[in-house]
C-alpha cells in the first residue's frame, strides 16, 4: 500500500472526468504520483532544489540542522570542487569558471570555452556548501559531469558552442516570444548560453554592463525548472494571470512552500519535477543529455559510497527537482542497472577560477525576469530577519550581513546534534493531497512592508527627476492594492508594486536615466555585484594588485577612479606607469583609461593621469590570469603569437616590435620578433602595407640611432630585404592596380633607406635597373616615375617642367592633368627634392585649369594630404611658404620664380682654394691633375693666381691680428712643445 | 435601434452581453460601477474555460492584460486615466469598452481639437433661453463632463494634447476638487461629481510637443502607455476580429484569405523594421504603420474589390492598397515604398511566389501611377 493511493484514485477519477480514461492524462498523473513515490522510497535521501528560490533554500537549511548528513553530493560540475573553498574569500555573488583556450578534441575555432557556475548566498546550494565546508567530518562531492563534458554534450552541428550565438542549448524562451518548441527549455539542464535576451528589455547602460559579467560563457546552474515547451509556459502565464515566469513560479511555489514542512517540500517541488519532466518533448537532445548526467551523477554517487563505505542513511544528495524523479535505470542505489562508464574527458587543458557576478547578469543568462534574483535575494533576507531559521554562512564570507559568528556557532550546535541523533527514515506521510487540495496560505498583507515601498520609491523617482509627491505614494498604496485584487491575491508582490508604481508615477517621459520599473528593481534589493577576493584571486591578478598599491586607491570598488602620476616627483611610481600602459593594452578599453599621457617611441612621461576601473572588471583580469603568471607573460605571449599569426604582415611584426619596445623595454624579446617581421616581409607577395612599413620602420630606426651604440642585427637584415624586395616588385607595383600611396610608400623606403642599404652591401643598380623597368600607363604613377627618375638623375628638373608643361598645353590631356598631380603630391614624401616642383605644378594647375576639371579633383587633393598629413603636409606647406609671398602688399610685385626670367649664367666661382703647402704643390705640379681631369672629362681650368702668391684678404686680416698679439701663439707653441 | 446606426457604441453593441455579466456578477463594485472590476476586465479580454462561466465572452481588445488591468485600477483610484500611444493602437477603442463595461455610456465624449475652448468641457448657455428666461440650470447646456459628474459615470477625452494648454488645465479642478463651479447662478451653483465619475483621456505620442501637459494635470492622470502590438499572432487576431466587424457594417460577403493576411503582416513587419533602423525622418514612413493602418488598408482591399473588383480579395488589390495607403508624401514615401518593393518583395516573390507575385505586381503598377 504506497502512501499516495488515495491521491492517486482521486487523480484518476479527475482524468476519467476530463478526458474519458485510458489516455495519456490519467497515464502522466499517475505517473506524477508514482515519480514522488519512488523518490521518496529511495535509500539515499535525494532533496529535490529549484536555483535561486529562497523556499529551496530555507527548506534546505531545515533539513540540514534536522538532518546533519555526512556526506553531501551536489549536482555541480565534479571538477569545480577545489574552487569552493574559495568561496568564503569573496562576495556573493560571484561565479565559478572553468576556462580553456587550448583545445583538444573540440572543433578548431570553437574557443575559447568558458563555464560558468553563479552562487547566490540565497540560493540551496550554498547553503549546502556552506554546512558541508563548515562542519568537521562532513564531505561535500560534486558529481555532475566535468565542464568537459558540458561540452562534449553539447549537440556539435552548431559550429561554436562557445560563443553562445544562439546555439545548441538555447536555455530559455523568453516569455512571450514564441520560441520553437524543440529547443525551447532546459528543465534541469541549466546550460544556458550567455548574452542571452533578458525578458524586458529596458535595462539602462550600467545594468547592461552588469548583465554582461559573464562575457560569452556557458552557463550552469543547479536546479533549473522550468517547462518543457513554450506552449506549456504561456499556458500556465496565462492561467495564472502573471507576466513572466519568475512570477509565476514565485506565486504558485515559492510562496506557498516558504514556510512548509520538509514532507511538503519535498513531495512538491518532486511533483513540479515530474510535472515539467513529463510533459516535454521527448524527441529532443536535450532529454538525452540530462538522462546522461543522472547516470553519470549516480555512477559517481554509487562509486563514492563503495570507496568511503559511507552509510546512505546519513548522505544527502541535493539536485534539482528535475533530477530527483529522475526515470533512467540507474536510478537509486538498490538500481540493477549495469554500471554506468564515464566517457574520458578530452585532453583540453581546463583552467579554473572564480570571476564577480551579479544578479542581472543570472537573470540574463538563465532567461530569467529583470529583478526576479534579486527580489528572491530580498526574500530569503527577510525570511531569515524574521527568524525561525539561522542559515550556514561560510566562516570569513565577506559581504553581506555580519553572521559569521553565529554560523560558527551553529556549526558547533550542529556537531553536537550530529552525535546524538542519527535520522531513522520514516515512511513520509502524504502531504500531497493536502498541497494540491487547498489554495496556498499566503501572508496575509504586510502593510508596513507595502507602505515602506510606496514611500521609498517616490523618494526615488524624485532624485531620479520625476515629479513625484507624497500623493503619488498614496496612490501608489491604494493601486498595489486594487491591482493585486483584480489579480485575485491577497496581497500585492513585488511585480504588482511595480506595475502600480509605473501606473502612478511614469509619465509620458522619462527624465532621467532610469525608468520607474528599473527603480523599482533598484527598490526591491537592487542589483548586487559580486567581488572576488584578493585571496582567491590568481596570481597574476594578485600581482596587479599588489603592484598597483602605490598608487594609494581601492582597486575594488566599482566606480571609476582618476588617478595622477606625477613620475618627476615621485620616480617610484614608475613602475605603476608602466603596469598600467601593459593593462591598457591587455583589458577592455575602458578598464584603464589614460587621459593625459601616451606613451610613444622617443618620448618620456612626465606627468599622467589616468581613469581606472579596475574593480568593474575585474572579471577581464582574472580571465586573463588564465593566460600566465604575470601581465608580462602575457604581454609577450599576446606579441608572439600575434607575429606568428597566419595574417600576420609586416606592418603588423613592426606594430609587435614597437610595442615590445613600449611595454616590455625592447631587448631580446623585440629581437626576436623583428626577426620575424624580416621573415615577413621577404614572403610578402604585395605591397599593400608598405605604407606603414615604411612608418613603422622609420620610427624604430630613429629610436634606436637615438639610444643604441648601433642598429641590432634585425633592423639592417630588415633594410636590405626591403631595398631587395620592393626593388624587386617595383615593376610590378608600376604596372598593376597598387595604389599610388603604396608605390609612394614603396619608393619612399627605398630613397630614404637607400645610404643605410648601400652601406649594408646592397646594389644601387637594383633600383636603377627597377625604374628603368617600370612602365605604368595609370597618369599618378607616371608622375610617380617621373619624380623617382629625377631623383635618380634619369631625367633633370627641366626635362620634368617641360614634360608637364606640355601635358598642360595638351588639350586632351588636361582633363587627366589632376592625376598626375596626385601622383607627384604622393612624391613629396619620397623625393622631398622636389617640393619646389610640386608646388610649381600645383600653382600652374590652379592657374590654368579650366574649373570643370579642377573643382571636381579638389576634394581628392584634399583628402589625400588630409590621410597622410604627418609625411606630406608639412614639407609641402614649408615649401608654399617659401615660395610665396608672406604679405599682400608684395603680391604685386611678385612674380613666380619659375617664371621670373632665367639669370645670366654666373660665370662659376670656384671655391678659394686654401693657400697651404699641399695648393702650393699643385699649383707648381699641374701636370697630374690635368692628367686625371682629362680621365674624368673636366676641363682642367686652373685659377688664375697672381704670380708670387699674394695671400688674399682674409688671410691678411689674420695674420696681422696674430701679429698684434702674439702672445696666444706663443703660448700655444709652448704648450706643443714647440 | 442597433440595426439603424452605421457604428453602434460599444454598450448598445455588446448590452446583452453586458447584462448578462452583471447578472452573473458577484464580486465587490466600486462606486456605482456596473461591473466589477474582474468582470471589466473579463469582459474586455475574453472569458476563458477556468473563468467558470456558463457562456464564451469574446475578446474585444487585444494587448498586454496589464494595460487592461493598470487602465482598470486607475479609474477605481481618484485619478483620471491618460491613454497614451501612437496613432491606432486601440487607445479609443479600450476607452470606450471601459466606459461601456463601467457605466454603461460610452457616449459622454470632448474631442480635443485646436478649437476647443473650456465651454466644451465645463458648460454654456443656450442664449436664445437665456435672452428669454435669463440665466438658470434650464438654460445651461453642461458638457459631456459635466453630464458624466452628474450622473457618476465615465466621462472621455479624446485627443487631448490637441486642445491647448489653458484649456486642458480647466480639467484640473475637475480631477481635484470633484465639482465644477458657476459664478452666473446665484443659487444652485456648483456641479458636484457623483461618486463612480472618473475621467479616460486619449494622447497621441507623436504629438509630444504640440501643447505638453502641465505638470499639475499630468499629476492628476495615470499614463497607460499601450504600444503598437508586434506580436505576430495578436496583430493577426486583431485585424482578423476587426475586419470582420467592418465586413458586417458594409454587409459584404468577402473572405479574406488566411495567406493574404499573411502577406499584409509580414509587410508591415518589414516596414517597421525598416523605419525602426531607419537614421532620419526622412527614410521613414509618415504613417506609425500601427494595426489600425494594416486594418485600413485591407478594408480599403476589401471593398475595392467588393465594388470594383470580381468579388474576392487578391493580392494584386492588397498591394494596391498598401502603397494606396501609405503613400502620403511624395517623393519620400513613394520612394521607401519602391526601395522595398524592389529590395523585399520582388526576391521574395522570386523565392516564395504564391500571393507574393500578385502582391508585387499590383504594388508595382500603383507606385508608377502614383510617381
Amino acid at each position: 500500500m504506497s502512501t499516495f493511493d488515495a491521491l492517486r484514485e482521486q487523480l484518476l477519477d479527475a482524468a476519467e472526468e476530463f478526458s474519458g480514461g485510458g489516455d495519456a492524462l490519467s497515464g502522466i498523473l499517475s505517473g506524477m504520483v508514482d515519480d514522488v513515490d519512488r523518490m521518496l522510497g529511495e535509500k539515499l535521501e535525494i532533496f529535490p532544489v529549484c536555483h535561486h528560490s529562497p523556499a529551496s533554500a530555507l527548506a534546505m537549511t531545515r533539513r540540514l540542522r534536522d538532518k546533519r548528513p555526512k556526506v553531501v553530493y551536489l549536482e555541480l560540475c565534479e571538477d569545480l570542487q577545489p574552487l569552493l573553498s574559495e568561496l568564503r574569500n569573496c562576495r556573493l555573488p560571484v561565479a565559478l569558471q572553468a576556462f580553456a583556450t587550448r583545445l583538444d578534441g573540440f572543433p578548431a575555432g570553437s574557443g575559447p570555452l568558458s563555464v560558468v557556475a553563479p552562487v547566490t548566498e540565497a540560493s540551496a546550494e550554498y547553503q549546502a556548501i556552506a554546512y558541508a565546508l563548515d562542519t568537521p567530518g562532513v564531505e561535500l562531492v560534486l558529481v555532475d559531469r566535468s565542464v568537459d563534458h558540458v561540452f562534449q554534450w553539447l549537440p556539435r552541428e552548431p559550429a561554436d558552442a562557445g560563443t553562445g550565438t544562439g546555439t545548441a542549448p538555447d536555455g530559455h524562451a523568453s516569455p512571450g516570444s514564441p520560441a520553437p518548441s524543440g529547443g525551447a527549455a532546459s528543465p534541469g539542464g541549466a546550460v544556458s548560453p550567455g548574452g542571452a535576451a533578458s525578458p524586458g528589455g529596458e535595462a539602462d547602460d550600467g545594468q547592461d554592463e552588469e548583465a554582461a559579467l559573464h562575457g560569452d560563457a556557458v552557463g550552469v546552474e543547479i536546479g533549473d525548472l522550468r517547462p518543457g515547451f513554450a506552449e506549456l509556459e504561456a499556458y500556465l502565464l496565462h492561467h495564472g494571470k502573471v507576466r513572466h515566469w519568475s512570477e509565476w513560479w514565485d506565486q504558485y511555489v515559492e510562496q506557498p512552500l516558504a514556510g512548509a514542512d520538509h514532507d511538503t517540500y519535498r513531495q512538491a517541488m518532486a511533483l513540479v519535477g515530474s510535472l515539467f519532466r513529463r510533459l516535454r518533448p521527448s524527441s529532443g537532445d536535450r532529454l538525452a543529455v540530462d538522462e546522461e548526467r543522472e547516470r553519470y551523477m549516480w555512477a559517481r554517487i554509487r562509486e563514492h559510497l563503495a570507496a568511503s563505505g559511507a552509510d546512505p542513511a546519513e548522505c544527502l544528495y541535493v539536485c534539482g527537482a528535475f533530477h530527483a524523479v529522475s526515470r533512467v535505470a540507474e536510478f537509486g542505489l538498490d538500481s540493477g542497472a549495469p554500471p554506468y562508464t564515464v566517457t574520458p574527458r578530452t585532453a583540453t587543458q581546463w583552467l579554473y577560477g572564480l570571476i564577480p557576478s551579479s544578479h542581472s547578469a543570472i537573470e540574463a543568462q538563465f532567461g530569467l525576469a529583470q529583478g526576479s534574483v534579486s527580489i528572491a535575494a530580498a526574500t530569503w533576507a527577510k525570511a531569515t530577519a524574521r527568524g525561525g531559521v539561522t542559515p550556514y554562512r561560510l566562516a570569513g564570507q565577506q559581504g553581506g550581513r555580519a553572521g559569521s559568528g553565529r554560523t560558527g556557532k551553529a556549526g558547533k550546535n550542529g556537531k553536537a546534534g550530529t552525535a546524538g541523533k542519527p535520522v531513522a527514515p520514516e515512511p513520509a506521510p502524504d502531504r500531497l493531497s493536502g498541497f494540491l487540495a487547498a489554495p496556498p496560505a499566503l501572508d496575509g498583507l504586510d502593510e508596513d512592508e507595502l507602505r515602506g515601498w510606496c514611500v521609498d520609491i517616490v523618494r526615488l523617482a524624485r532624485r531620479n527627476g520625476y515629479l513625484a509627491s507624497t500623493a503619488d505614494a498614496i496612490a501608489v498604496f491604494e493601486t498595489s492594492i486594487l491591482l493585486a485584487g483584480v489579480r485575485g491575491r491577497a496581497r500585492p508582490t513585488p511585480y504588482d508594486f511595480a506595475d502600480a508604481a509605473v501606473t502612478c508615477i511614469e509619465k509620458d517621459a522619462v527624465p532621467g536615466r532610469r525608468d520607474v520599473r528599473r527603480l523599482c528593481e533598484i527598490l526591491l534589493g537592487g542589483d548586487r555585484v559580486g567581488v572576488v577576493g584578493y585571496e582567491a584571486l590568481p596570481p597574476l591578478a594578485r600581482d596587479v594588485y599588489d603592484r598597483l598599491e602605490p598608487l594609494g586607491i581601492d582597486l575594488g570598488r566599482r566606480t571609476q577612479q582618476r588617478v595622477l602620476l606625477d613620475l618627476t616627483a615621485n620616480p617610484e611610481l614608475r613602475p605603476c606607469s608602466d603596469l598600467l600602459w601593459m593593462l591598457r593594452y591587455l583589458l577592455p578599453d575602458d578598464a584603464v583609461r589614460p587621459i593625459m599621457g601616451a606613451r610613444r617611441l622617443g618620448e618620456r612621461p612626465i606627468q599622467e593621469s589616468w581613469d581606472l576601473a579596475i574593480g568593474r572588471h575585474q572579471r577581464s583580469i582574472v580571465e586573463l590570469g588564465y593566460e600566465g603568471v604575470t601581465v608580462e607573460q602575457v604581454l609577450e605571449q599576446r606579441l608572439r603569437r600575434k607575429v606568428r599569426d597566419p595574417r600576420a604582415t609586416a606592418g603588423t611584426a613592426l606594430e609587435a616590435v614597437e610595442d615590445a619596445i613600449l611595454y616590455l623595454g625592447g631587448g631580446r624579446f623585440a629581437d626576436e620578433l623583428g626577426a620575424r617581421a624580416v621573415e615577413l616581409l621577404a614572403a610578402e607577395r604585395t605591397v599593400d602595407d608598405a605604407p606603414e612599413v615604411l612608418r613603422r620602420i622609420r620610427r624604430l630606426l630613429a629610436h634606436y640611432r637615438a639610444t643604441g651604440p648601433g642598429l641590432p642585427a634585425w633592423c639592417e637584415a630588415f633594410v636590405t630585404a626591403g631595398y631587395a624586395h620592393y626593388c624587386t616588385l617595383l615593376p610590378s607595383a608600376f604596372a598593376d592596380d597598387t595604389g599610388v600611396r603604396q608605390v609612394g610608400a614603396m619608393l619612399g623606403f627605398l630613397f630614404s633607406m637607400e645610404g643605410l642599404a648601400l652601406s649594408l652591401g646592397c646594389d644601387r643598380t637594383q633600383l636603377e635597373l627597377a625604374v628603368r623597368q617600370s612602365h605604368p600607363e595609370a597618369p599618378a604613377k607616371v608622375a610617380l616615375l617621373w619624380a623617382a627618375e629625377t631623383q635618380l638623375g634619369l631625367l633633370s628638373r627641366d626635362e620634368l617642367r617641360a614634360r608637364c608643361d606640355g601635358l598642360l598645353d595638351n588639350p586632351l590631356v588636361v582633363p587627366a592633368f589632376p592625376l598626375y598631380l596626385s601622383g607627384f603630391v604622393q612624391a613629396l614624401d619620397p623625393v622631398p627634392g622636389l617640393a619646389p616642383f610640386v608646388v610649381e605644378a600645383l600653382s600652374k594647375a590652379f592657374a590654368r585649369l579650366p574649373d570643370p576639371v579642377l573643382l571636381p579633383w579638389l576634394p581628392t587633393l584634399i583628402t589625400t594630404l588630409r590621410r597622410n598629413v604627418p609625411e606630406l603636409v608639412p614639407v609641402l606647406v614649408r615649401e608654399a611658404g617659401r615660395t610665396f609671398p608672406g604679405g599682400l602688399a608684395e603680391l604685386d610685385g611678385w612674380t613666380p620664380p619659375w617664371e621670373r626670367p632665367a639669370a645670366p649664367a654666373r660665370a662659376v666661382r670656384a671655391a678659394p682654394a686654401p693657400s697651404g703647402p699641399v695648393t702650393g704643390l699643385l699649383a707648381r705640379h699641374p701636370a697630374a691633375c690635368d692628367a686625371v681631369a682629362g680621365l674624368l672629362g673636366c676641363p682642367a681650368d686652373w685659377p688664375e693666381r697672381p704670380a708670387g702668391g699674394v695671400p688674399d684678404a682674409g688671410e691678411e686680416r689674420v695674420r696681422a691680428l696674430l701679429g698684434r698679439y702674439p702672445a696666444t701663439a706663443g703660448a700655444v707653441a709652448a704648450l706643443l712643445g714647440g | 435601434m442597433n440595426n439603424e446606426m452605421l457604428r453602434a457604441p460599444a454598450e448598445v453593441k455588446y448590452a446583452e452581453e453586458l447584462d448578462w455579466l452583471e447578472s452573473v456578477d458577484d464580486g465587490p463594485k466600486p462606486f456605482s460601477w456596473r461591473l466589477s472590476p474582474k468582470m471589466v476586465r473579463l469582459f474586455i479580454l475574453g472569458s476563458e474555460r477556468s473563468d467558470g462561466l456558463d457562456r464564451e465572452i469574446p475578446q474585444k481588445w487585444f494587448g498586454d492584460r496589464s494595460f487592461v488591468e493598470r487602465s482598470i485600477v486607475t479609474l477605481a483610484s481618484d485619478r483620471g486615466l491618460l491613454l497614451i500611444g501612437d496613432p491606432g493602437t486601440g487607445k479609443s477603442w479600450l476607452a470606450e469598452l471601459l466606459s461601456a463595461a463601467i457605466c454603461r455610456n460610452s457616449t459622454l465624449v470632448v474631442q480635443g481639437t485646436a478649437g476647443t475652448t473650456e465651454d466644451h468641457i465645463k458648460y454654456s448657455w443656450n442664449v436664445s433661453m437665456v435672452i428669454a428666461k435669463g440665466q438658470s440650470r434650464e438654460s445651461m447646456i453642461p458638457s459631456p463632463i459635466m453630464t458624466a459628474m452628474e450622473r457618476g459615470m465615465i466621462g472621455r477625452f479624446e485627443e487631448l494634447t490637441r486642445s491647448t494648454s489653458d484649456v486642458q488645465d480647466a480639467l484640473i479642478s475637475i480631477l481635484s476638487e470633484k465639482y465644477v463651479s458657476i459664478p452666473e447662478l446665484d443659487t444652485d451653483n456648483t456641479v458636484f461629481a457623483r461618486p463612480g465619475f472618473s475621467i479616460i483621456a486619449t494622447a497621441n505620442s507623436r504629438d509630444r510637443g504640440v501643447n505638453d501637459l502641465s505638470s499639475a494635470l499630468k499629476r492628476r492622470f495615470n499614463f497607460v502607455r499601450i504600444p503598437v502590438v508586434t506580436n505576430r499572432t495578436s496583430e493577426a487576431e486583431i485585424v482578423r476580429f476587426r475586419t470582420t466587424e467592418l465586413l458586417r457594417r458594409h454587409r459584404i460577403e468577402l473572405d479574406v484569405p488566411p495567406t493574404l493576411l499573411d502577406v499584409l503582416l509580414q509587410s508591415f513587419a518589414d516596414l517597421r523594421a525598416a523605419a525602426a533602423s531607419a537614421a532620419s525622418e526622412d527614410e521613414k514612413l509618415e504613417s506609425a504603420l500601427s494595426t489600425a493602418e494594416q486594418i485600413g488598408v485591407l478594408e480599403d482591399a476589401i471593398l475595392h474589390s467588393h465594388f470594383f473588383g470580381d468579388r474576392a480579395l487578391r493580392a494584386e488589390t492588397l498591394g494596391g492598397a498598401l502603397v494606396g495607403s501609405l503613400a502620403r508624401r511624395s517623393p519620400e514615401d513613394l520612394a521607401i515604398l519602391n526601395k522595398y518593393w524592389h529590395g523585399v518583395v520582388e526576391p521574395r516573390s522570386r523565392k516564395d511566389g504564391g500571393e507574393w507575385t500578385g502582391f508585387l505586381e499590383g504594388g508595382r503598377q500603383a507606385i508608377s501611377t502614383l510617381s
